[in-house]
């Protein structure tokens, strides 16, 4: 990435001197920003229902999800999330994308979010490809005239063939998950979101998907990924925020990563 | 990424949900369209048959009573039941997506308005056939008729503002609160005897009559009789009541929604 090489050194600098602490400086214009997000969950044990809150037999087991995050991710920098299971990775995804509500704080996302976690979610077996890609389309933030427009790409993409007429029953899981991916990435996201698994179908598509995903590293988005493989994340972003507990534990460059490989048994 | 109440994606975004609904439906069954008229038709020939024995109505056609109040009630309870468990029957969306979530309700809600439409119409060729030939309606009588018929249009607005309110009401509750479904199933075919389909108001005891007004749909269910078949209305004022408390009740289901949206996700 020759031409990212000037502003990744800055930030890097930056970053270093401000590790573990709150970013409170700007660099540039934001993607993010988190201000003292917590997000707070409510454990339950069975099912909620009324006549329990109506006798009174309420639980209020509560649980600290995010516990006081400050994260600010300028536009265009890779950031790797690291954190054991249930440091609270997913759930500050989850507020980024919009798919849930912090309980205190601020938080602040400037431009389209695409999440490439799971792309099926809005699919309907009985709808045809077409009838999907519309659909789908809208759920991932595009307007109805950007997916008109796009709509041969996504086929061209997906390599679905004439099976876009046929209702979605009718299709193998490879294909499925193609198309979920074309949608996705043709989103023309500003802030991608991706998990570790990307997992696309057959090896000649995913290759297909791994070209897509190098271009948009190349390009001035911002990449925001949850992960535990470090070997395949470590070359790709500059800068890693590791979690534990809901907390912040350090926030920098590649020592991050190493910190955190020394944590392992 | 916010998203914006009635904005262009917005806007977008809730039809093609409720395009989705459609289509989702008629692919499933070949004669899709026959069943919106077929099911409240033989509603209708199983109630009339056995209630006009029992219930003295003062109609000339007990049917088209019938007829007329079964096709709202339809809508309404279709409505509601269906929308009470949404959101955790769509959790898969709702635990990936960020979305407008009352494009869920409202699709069921436009979807079941559509279908309602298309039975309505039917029915209104129906109502005007009968003028013909049971009554011999000159053609100026028929005009007449066809224009008072229009009054039924700001009633299905009010029907859908209604089944909109109940149904945000209850599939927000229903997060929070998993008994609510149990509630609304059990709670629906009684309701349907508290509201005059089957019967009139004018059959029941003074008291009781005015009672039943506190169940908004009395109201609207009366004006639709009053309006297609002249029935009269029991008390014009209580119908006010009625309008007024079907606003009070949209607003309540909206301000609901709205309040508890965003935390959808952890709930289901």
């Amino acid at each position: 990435m020759p031409k990212q090489q000037p502003k990744k050194r800055t930030i890097r600098k930056k970053s270093q001197k401000t590790v573990s602490k709150p970013r409170t400086e700007l660099i540039g214009p934001l993607a993010v920003s988190l201000r003292s997000v917590k997000k707070r969950y409510t454990l339950h044990h069975e099912k909620p229902t009324f006549v329990e809150k109506f006798f009174g037999q309420t639980y209020n087991e509560q649980f600290m999800a995010i516990d006081g995050i400050d994260l600010s991710i300028p536009k265009g920098q890779k950031v790797a999330i690291i954190g054991r299971n249930g440091s609270g990775k997913t759930t500050l995804l989850k507020i980024i994308c919009g798919v849930t509500k912090q309980s205190q704080g601020d938080v602040r996302v400037n431009g389209r979010v695409v999440s490439l976690i799971d792309l099926e979610a809005g699919f309907h077996p009985e709808l045809t490809g077409y009838e999907n890609i519309a659909l789908n389309g809208l759920l991932v933030g595009m307007s109805r005239s950007e997916i008109k427009e796009r709509t041969p790409q996504i086929i061209e993409f997906a390599g679905i063939g004439s099976f876009i007429d046929a209702p979605l029953f009718t299709y193998s899981e490879g294909m499925k998950l193609r198309l979920g991916f074309s949608v996705a990435v043709h989103a023309d996201p500003d802030i991608l979101v991706l998990d570790e698994m990307i997992a696309t179908g057959d090896a000649n598509f995913q290759k297909k998907c791994f070209n897509r995903i190098e271009e948009f590293f190349h390009q001035n988005k911002t990449i925001i990924t949850v992960s535990h493989v470090m070997s395949f994340i470590e070359p790709h972003y500059q800068r890693f925020v590791w979690l534990e507990k809901g907390k912040v534990k350090l926030d920098g460059g590649k020592e991050v990563v190493a910190a955190y490989r020394k944590t392992w048994k | 990424m916010k998203h914006h109440f009635l904005d262009q994606f917005w806007f977008e975004f809730v039809w093609a949900m409720t395009l989705k609904e459609i289509k989702a439906r008629y692919k499933k069954a070949v004669l899709g369209f026959l069943w919106i008229f077929l099911n409240p038709v033989l509603q209708m020939l199983v109630i009339g048959f056995i209630f006009q024995f029992f219930v003295p109505v003062r109609v000339d056609n007990y049917f088209l009573f019938l007829f007329t109040g079964l096709l709202p009630w339809n809508f309404f309870s279709y409505s509601v039941m269906k929308n009470t468990p949404i959101m955790t029957n769509e959790r898969s969306m709702i635990k990936k997506s960020n979305f407008p979530r009352e494009s869920i309700v409202l699709a069921v809600v436009f979807s079941n308005l559509f279908h309602m439409m298309i039975a309505w119409m039917l029915l209104l060729l129906v109502l005007i056939g009968d003028k013909v030939v049971t009554e011999h309606h000159s053609l100026t009588q028929l005009t007449d008729y066809s224009i008072r018929l229009l009054y039924t249009l700001p009633l299905i607005g009010w029907l859908t503002l209604l089944t909109t309110g109940f149904s945000l009401l209850f599939a927000a509750l229903n997060v929070k609160y998993r008994d609510v479904n149990f509630l609304v199933q059990a709670v629906m075919p009684l309701w349907f005897y508290a509201t005059p389909i089957v019967y009139t108001l004018q059959l029941l005891p003074e008291f009781f009559g005015s009672l039943l007004y506190l169940n908004p749909m009395t109201g609207l269910i009366e004006l639709f009789h009053a309006v297609v078949l002249m029935q009269p209305v029991y008390d014009p004022e209580l119908v006010i009541l009625d309008v007024f408390l079907s606003v009070v009740l949209f607003f309540l289901g909206c301000w609901i929604f709205i309040r508890e949206a965003p935390y959808f996700d952890d709930w289901v």
